[in-house]
């Protein structure tokens, strides 16, 4: 029941509908007409249909979906048998040094994908730091199928270790109490009542990551090629810099990539309309953690080792080749030295505008899709409205869409020569892809929240004479804000690295991070877009933990 | 909360706004390296006040923006890494025919009436002289059982250049360099800077097609790498620059091609290791002169580029 039903037109979903359109409507309205017509890109209409048939019939289309689907699936069966336990762990028991742990379970988050796989080719590939210091390497593991899935889920795991301690935590042990004292055991309480309690946080953030292992692009790129393995991503990136460009055959795999991921939203739909999930019914409730007793040094040692391969390794070569004089000169106490740390301050302005840059435009599109984020989950499943199935779909499709793919559709659309005024060239335009390709992430953590909230909150509110605004401000959006908060956050890091959209829209003469980073890379020097990155991971890790510690919400977000 | 994030959101948006990109003078969208065209551009505006902005990617992101844009194009002044490039936009009719006054002493395979180089690179074997392997000195001693599993190829789909190595390579001996090297567990790894980088850790001996000016710039930096031009022949990758034909500032583009070819430009053009495009002016590397440039009938080879990267890529499979 919603109290909304008596209102004919409620704010918040005008808001959510008129945002949304702008940010995911019109770059993918654009990537379906570049599908349909070829020649768009020049603003004619010729030869509709014409490319469709020669890339559907292509037999690579099939290989690179199975290893697509592939991809997704194990990284997203890996990260849940990693990212779940740990988060039960965590939720339930009073594990030693909690807050530390969910630091570092953090970091990886801020790695960007393209650097970690680049550390861990360091270290683990012939003569690489593995071999130089213990004397092994790992080349035919890395530069395989398994390879790939193993660097990606250390990169995406930590979406549902953070959502699902969250939502179980929420949950708490209450529920399981009930079962306890009509007789059932810890393990049936936990199995059969707090584990099916917390399906909405399981499965928003299992989607979440399904969806950014067949979108990533970086390290299917840099492991799958000499795997043999290619994949959709890689597929849309040859046909889009290889000339002669081929935009209406990229935008039909993206468009491939979108079935694929809406498939998986339907699927995530089934698993949360099945039931009701509603547990903060307003009653107070004490959070009582439970001590860990014998298990202690175990899940310690869990903690540790997970924690060592997500983000003491890839830090660790980073760091040593941030480190290092020459590459070529290895781990050697001559060869170590501040060089390349110097060659960024020495470059002062250039990198610090950079930095400048893309922490801004991180944190404008965390404000954006936060509020942009609730506003849709709340018009989606607080209210009655009709259309709000739409609203939903429009919320998943940038999470099928790749960098680049988003990048096209933006230039597609506010590159016409008509338009009066456009945020092309300047950095807005950064900021909406950054938006459209984000937007996901508030979305499903704040659905999954919205899910948990009794209706009746609302309604209580409603009774006592506020208006759908300020129930929405002053009931619901407290109740979510946790959640809202954690995903803003990975929005804010996930933003200020991202690099492939980055590349192609940014405006002429401005430079992010990872366009900074890159040029590093493309020109040889390695050791100084190391540097650059240890330098960003550092602030964009410490930037989000001092502000939360600031507000006082540490404990209620990690 | 609500008010105060819409409140943040607006501040940030008007901040970025402030931010946003004047339109500039001149426009340049380059494939070259990022430090060329920063010097390139300060130069020039120190000299005729015109200011620049650039855009700077590997060639095929510039190609997939010139491309998205069509519609409203922006750029003025494109510098490929890839000749293929002048050619194909001359075919399309989009350039603005221009000879510099300064292109004189530019050799004529290096200019075109529409086109002309920047600067030029060539393709080497790039070897790391800490891998205890004996120095090569032609492209099939890679291929022997001393390299073994210690060879990198990039990928000629995504180099132009490696491309026409290929095929003039093949030209002169057909495919059975590339099964040997195959069988000699050669690999296909992406584009250049993603091949060289596991030959400075030592993962692998040697680059087969290395860009030489990527080399250099490592050497120059104390890396362990030697850049080797086998006596058999080579091929050079030209950088063309051009003039769009729906430029608005298409004198100010030309002021440009002309300080990049002026005794001032092509220096810094030197000064990254590259060749000048100019005879006259030196550089503290081989020269065009003292290497044997493998030519290909390039309009055969292009149009048959499809089969041969399958063929190519079925070797490696």
């Amino acid at each position: 029941m919603s109290a909304t039903r008596t209102q004919p037109v409620n704010p918040a979903v005008l808001i959510a509908a008129f945002g949304l359109v702008i940010v995911v409507a019109v770059p993918f309205a654009f990537i379906v007409l570049q599908a349909i017509f070829p020649e768009l890109g020049r603003g004619s209409l010729a030869a509709p249909f014409s490319r469709i048939l020669d890339v559907l019939v292509d037999p690579r289309l099939i290989r690179m979906t199975g290893n697509t689907v592939l991809l997704g699936v194990g990284v997203v069966i890996l990260s849940s048998l990693i990212a779940v336990p740990l988060a039960v762990l965590r939720a339930l028991f009073r594990v030693p040094g909690a807050l530390l742990w969910d630091v570092l379970m953090l970091v990886p988050f801020m790695i960007p994908p393209y650097i970690a796989t680049l550390g861990w080719i360091m270290a683990l590939q012939p003569r690489g730091y593995a071999e130089q210091l213990f004397g092994f390497n790992l080349a035919p593991f890395l530069f395989s199928i398994w390879g790939i899935i193993f660097v990606m889920t250390l990169n995406t795991f930590p979406v549902i270790y953070f959502a699902v301690s969250r939502t179980v935590e929420a949950v708490g042990s209450r529920y399981a109490d009930v079962g306890r004292v009509f007789g059932a055991s810890a393990w049936r309480s936990f199995w059969r009542i707090t584990l099916p309690l917390s399906t909405p946080g399981l499965a928003a953030s299992m989607l979440l990551v399904f969806a950014m292992a067949i979108e990533e692009y970086g390290t299917p790129a840099a492991l799958g090629r000499r795997a043999g393995f290619d994949v959709l991503v890689t597929g849309i990136d040859l046909r889009v810099s290889d000339w002669p460009i081929d935009l209406p055959g990229a935008a039909m795999l993206s468009l491939v990539l979108v079935v694929m991921s809406f498939g998986a939203f339907l699927i995530q739909r089934w698993i949360l309309t099945r039931r009701s999930y509603q547990i903060t019914t307003g009653k107070p409730q004490k959070l009582e953690k439970r001590a860990l007793g014998r298990w202690t040094v175990p899940v310690v040692l869990a903690f540790v080792v997970v924690s060592f391969l997500a983000t003491a390794v890839p830090l660790l070569a980073i760091l040593a080749t941030a480190l290092s004089r020459t590459i070529s000169g290895g781990l050697t106490l001559s060869n170590l030295g501040l060089v390349n740390f110097a060659a960024i301050l020495a470059d002062g302005p250039g990198a610090l505008k950079a930095l400048t840059t893309s922490l801004s435009l991180g944190v404008a599109a965390a404000l954006f899709t936060g509020l942009l984020g609730a506003l849709s989950a709340y018009a989606v499943v607080k209210t009655s409205m009709r259309g709000r199935g739409l609203l939903d779909v429009l919320t998943i499709l940038p999470n099928a869409l790749p960098g680049i793919v988003v990048a096209v559709g933006l230039i597609l659309a506010w590159n016409q020569p008509w338009l009066p005024v456009t945020p092309y060239n300047t950095a807005l335009i950064l900021l909406l892809a950054y938006c459209c390709i984000l937007l996901p992430q508030p979305v499903r953590y704040a659905t999954a929240a919205f899910h948990q909230v009794g209706d009746n909150l609302e309604a209580a509110a409603r009774v006592f004479g506020a208006g759908p605004m300020v129930a929405f401000q002053r009931v619901l959006l407290p109740l979510i804000l946790p959640s809202l908060l954690a995903s803003m956050l990975l929005v804010f890091a996930v933003a200020t690295r991202e690099l492939v959209a980055s590349i192609i829209v940014a405006p002429v003469g401005l430079q992010t991070i990872s366009t900074y980073i890159w040029r590093q890379f493309e020109q040889g020097s390695v050791g100084l877009g190391m540097a650059m990155a240890f330098v960003t991971i550092l602030i964009t890790t410490l930037l989000p933990l001092i502000v939360l510690s600031l507000l006082g919400k540490r404990g209620s977000l990690l | 909360m609500l008010i105060n994030t819409a409140r943040g959101s607006l501040a940030a948006f008007a901040l970025l706004a402030i931010t946003g990109t004047a339109f500039a003078d001149v426009t340049v969208y380059t494939a070259g390296p990022a430090s060329l065209i920063e010097k390139l551009a300060a130069g020039f505006t120190e000299e005729t006040g015109i200011k620049v902005e650039f855009f700077q990617a590997t060639t095929g992101q510039v190609m997939a923006r010139i491309e998205a844009e069509a519609a409203n194009p922006v750029v003025d002044v494109l510098i490929s890494a890839s000749w293929d490039t002048a050619t194909d936009f001359a075919e399309r009719g989009w350039l603005v025919p221009y000879t510099s006054p300064n292109a004189a002493n530019v050799p004529d395979f290096l200019k075109s009436e529409t086109a002309v180089a920047q600067g030029v690179s060539a393709l080497a074997i790039a070897w790391n002289p800490n891998s205890k392997t004996p120095k090569p000195s032609e492209w099939a001693d890679l291929a022997k059982p001393e390299y073994k599993d210690l060879v990198n190829l990039p990928d000629p789909a995504q180099s132009g250049a490696t491309f026409e190595l290929v095929a003039a390579l093949e030209a002169q001996g057909g495919t059975k360099l590339f099964e040997d090297l195959a069988a000699n567990g050669a690999i296909v790894a992406g584009a250049n800077a993603e091949a060289l980088n596991p030959v400075l850790q030592g993962a692998k001996a040697a680059v087969f097609g290395a860009v030489d000016y990527i080399s250099f710039n490592g050497k120059d930096k104390g890396e362990s790498i030697e850049v080797i031009f086998p006596a058999s022949g080579t091929v050079i990758a030209p950088r063309p620059a051009m003039i769009l034909n729906w430029s608005k500032n298409q004198d100010d583009a030309k002021k440009f091609i002309d300080y990049m070819l002026s005794d001032a430009g092509q220096a810094i053009v030197a000064a990254t290791n590259l060749m000048p495009a100019r005879t006259d002016v030196a550089a503290n590397r081989p020269l065009i002169g003292d290497l044997n440039i493998l030519t290909i009938d390039t309009e055969a080879v292009y149009a048959g580029r499809e089969a041969t990267l399958a063929a190519f890529a079925e070797i490696f499979q």
